[in-house]
């Protein structure tokens, strides 16, 4: 748990992103396939059954992070901040933190306005927050729209909220959200929390860590190099040296633990038998990290805004998606469904988001046209 | 008697061989020139942001280092490099030129210039003597300038000598915009203020690292505002102002604001001082 200010990406996070260029060059220029040279083949792999994926890689739980929090915020003396933000990336877990945050502290949770309520400018959620003392507000990118209707009641809320009306709280917030509301509403001075960027290192130990115990024999090489990425648990010769996958992954990752597991249960894979039976390999491979849907440098202005309002509203619904862009619902949701097509959009609940295994290219495209990006 | 042989005293004998290295020479250039050219600008049309103006910067610069490397080969080919030759032969161009093709020339003179102080490039959105819109090519005589009702326009470089030209971005990616507005003069200006700097920041094309500022101006028919920001893309300015348009004319008519009846003999502003001309350098 770091401020804001303390936070850095791993150290070959541009390294990272020039390779990531240079992919999508080659790939343009000799093809797909040839781009580099795999030491395992897609084809002789498949994907891992669900039930030994969930004991592999089960959920993030979020409640360590929370206690993070909380030990930073006695620390530093910021109980009695009227609001302290906890902001993380997309799949970064802030609604998750803040929500165990404030069952451990026995806090109420400040419910989101219904969609009607935003574009009507509503604020009555706003009063509804009144009584409270000590709260919480797990997810603020559900209290906004882009929409010249939908900025007041967040205004009105942050107003009272930093001028200490409504008592206490922690705020969890999009990281895209916050940068947007950095600028429309001014969110200067309240101190700012987020979780570190994990190094490659790290990530091995979080990964060998959440593999339950009948998987002590997990092994985990790479198809691109052959070499080992995760090592048996009780080889500690080979841990020292395993690490150099999962620090490509860290940095492609832009260290953001919720990127990286996502990465990690989608792209392990096990060997298939000669017979094609079902065999419990303890010897795991991890597809290369890079080579996952990625945006064409000739993405066309209609899907980098349907991309960049996805990232600035932590995933809208169709309809709202509709209501914050400058064209047609039938537009929109036509360029939705182009990226949905491509792999670059997931549905979680009702909502669109960029898909996990896509951000990384998203925000590298954003940011090299101009648009705004989130300080993480 | 001996003019023939001080005249051919100038040029160095013109043989089989000179003749084919001086092709091989101009066949070079062009195809140089060509590859150059189309290369930097199909380069430049898949880049984004500042560093597609920096290659669209280079294709003049690379045709004009192209065309002196040349000259700097075949001159002395031809002629005998020595300083009487020399005064010779651009005494006699120069009068050619001064006669016949002063314009032309003056143009090409003016090319130069323009690759070198670049006072538009490839990418820049201008306006010269009236025609607004995005250089698509520098040439050698003429710039070429496709207006946003999609005419494209060559005007001679010449124009640099004794015309204003209005680079609206020169050679960056920020250039302002402005949404006007014609609003009754009954209404809480502080409220419109506000209102339409929230349109202006709700804009999915805004650029958020440029200010945003709302100018209002009392005329005797109401008030005159003005939104002044900036797209994420120069290319963006016309959806950009229409979108602020749109939704500012939604926001103030939802809030009952009412748009300004001008009598029929208003005298409005010029298109410069109101902002009607799309795109404006900053600070203009």
């Amino acid at each position: 748990m770091v401020t804001l200010e303390e936070f850095t990406t791993p150290d070959s996070t541009q390294a990272s992103q020039w390779q990531r260029t240079w992919r999508t060059v080659a790939s343009r220029l000799m093809g797909e396939r040839d781009t580099e040279q795999q030491a395992k083949q897609e084809h002789e792999l498949r994907k891992l059954p669900e039930t030994r994926l969930s004991h592999i890689v089960p959920s993030i739980d979020w409640s360590p992070a929370a206690e993070l929090l909380a030990q930073a915020l006695s620390r530093q003396g910021l109980e009695s901040e009227p609001v302290v933000f906890f902001i993380t990336p997309p799949h970064g877990g802030h609604g998750e933190v803040v929500g165990h945050w404030a069952r451990q502290q026995g806090v109420d949770e400040i419910p989101p306005p219904t969609y009607q309520a935003l574009t009507d400018g509503s604020l009555e959620w706003v009063k509804h927050c009144a009584p409270f003392k000590r709260w919480a507000l797990p997810e603020l990118e559900r209290h906004m729209l882009r929409h010249s209707q939908g900025l007041q009641g967040v205004r009105e809320f942050l107003e009272r909220a930093m001028s200490g009306r409504l008592g206490h709280g922690v705020i969890g917030c999009d990281s895209w959200t916050y940068a947007y509301l950095q600028h429309v509403v001014g969110v200067e001075g309240a101190p700012v929390f987020t979780l570190q960027a994990l190094e490659g290192e790290q990530l091995a130990s979080y990964f060998a860590a959440i593999a339950s115990s009948q998987e002590d024999e997990l092994a985990v090489y790479s198809t691109r190099t052959g070499k080992l990425v995760l090592p048996r648990r009780d080889d500690q010769v080979r841990k020292a040296t395993a690490n150099g996958e999962l620090q490509r992954l860290a940095a492609h990752c832009r260290g953001h633990l919720g990127v990286a597991w996502h990465y990690w249960r989608e792209r392990l894979r096990e060997p298939v038998s000669e017979h094609g039976a079902q065999a419990h390999s303890q010897k795991l491979w991890l597809l290369d990290a890079l080579a996952d849907a990625e945006l064409p440098a000739t993405t066309g202005d209609v899907a980098m805004l349907v991309l960049h309002a996805l990232l600035l509203h932590g995933g809208l619904e169709d309809q709202a998606l509709g209501d914050v862009l400058p064209f047609s619902h039938h537009e929109a949701l036509n360029a939705r469904l182009a990226l949905t097509r491509q792999g670059i959009l997931s549905c979680q609940g009702s909502r669109w988001q960029v898909a996990p295994l896509s951000y990384a290219s998203v925000r590298q495209l954003l940011e090299s046209r101009n648009y705004l990006v989130d300080p993480l | 008697m001996d003019d023939p042989k001080r005249y051919a005293r100038l040029f160095n004998d013109i043989d089989g061989p000179t003749l084919i290295t001086l092709a091989v020479i101009l066949v070079c250039v062009v195809l140089l020139i060509i590859v150059s050219q189309r290369g930097l600008n199909w380069l430049a049309n898949r880049l984004h942001g500042q560093v597609r103006f920096r290659v669209f910067a280079l294709v003049p610069l690379t045709r004009l280092l192209i065309l002196i490397t040349a000259l700097a080969i075949a001159v002395p080919i031809v002629i005998e490099p020595s300083l009487r030759n020399m005064v010779t032969v651009l005494g006699a161009v120069g009068l050619a030129i001064g006669f016949a093709l002063k314009d032309y020339v003056s143009s090409l003179i003016a090319g130069v210039v323009s690759a070198i102080e670049l006072p538009y490039r490839p990418g820049d959105w201008v306006d010269i003597e009236g025609t607004y819109g995005e250089v698509r090519h520098v040439g050698m005589r003429t710039v070429k300038i496709l207006t946003p009702d999609d005419d494209l326009v060559t005007v001679p470089h010449l124009k640099l000598w004794d015309t204003a030209i209005y680079n609206a971005n020169n050679g960056e990616t920020s250039l302002q915009c402005v949404a006007s507005f014609y609003l009754h003069p009954a209404h809480e200006a502080g409220w419109v203020r506000k209102a339409l700097r929230d349109v202006a920041l709700t804009s999915a094309y805004l650029k958020f690292d440029q200010p945003i500022t709302v100018v209002a101006e009392e005329q005797p028919w109401g008030t005159h505002y003005r939104i002044r920001a900036y797209p994420v893309d120069p290319r963006q300015q016309f959806l950009f102002i229409t979108d602020l348009t749109v939704r500012g004319k939604r926001v103030l008519s939802q809030a009952g604001v009412k748009a300004a009846l001008l009598p029929p003999d208003a005298v409005m502003d010029s298109p410069d001082s109101a902002g009607g001309r799309r795109g404006q350098p900053p600070g203009r």
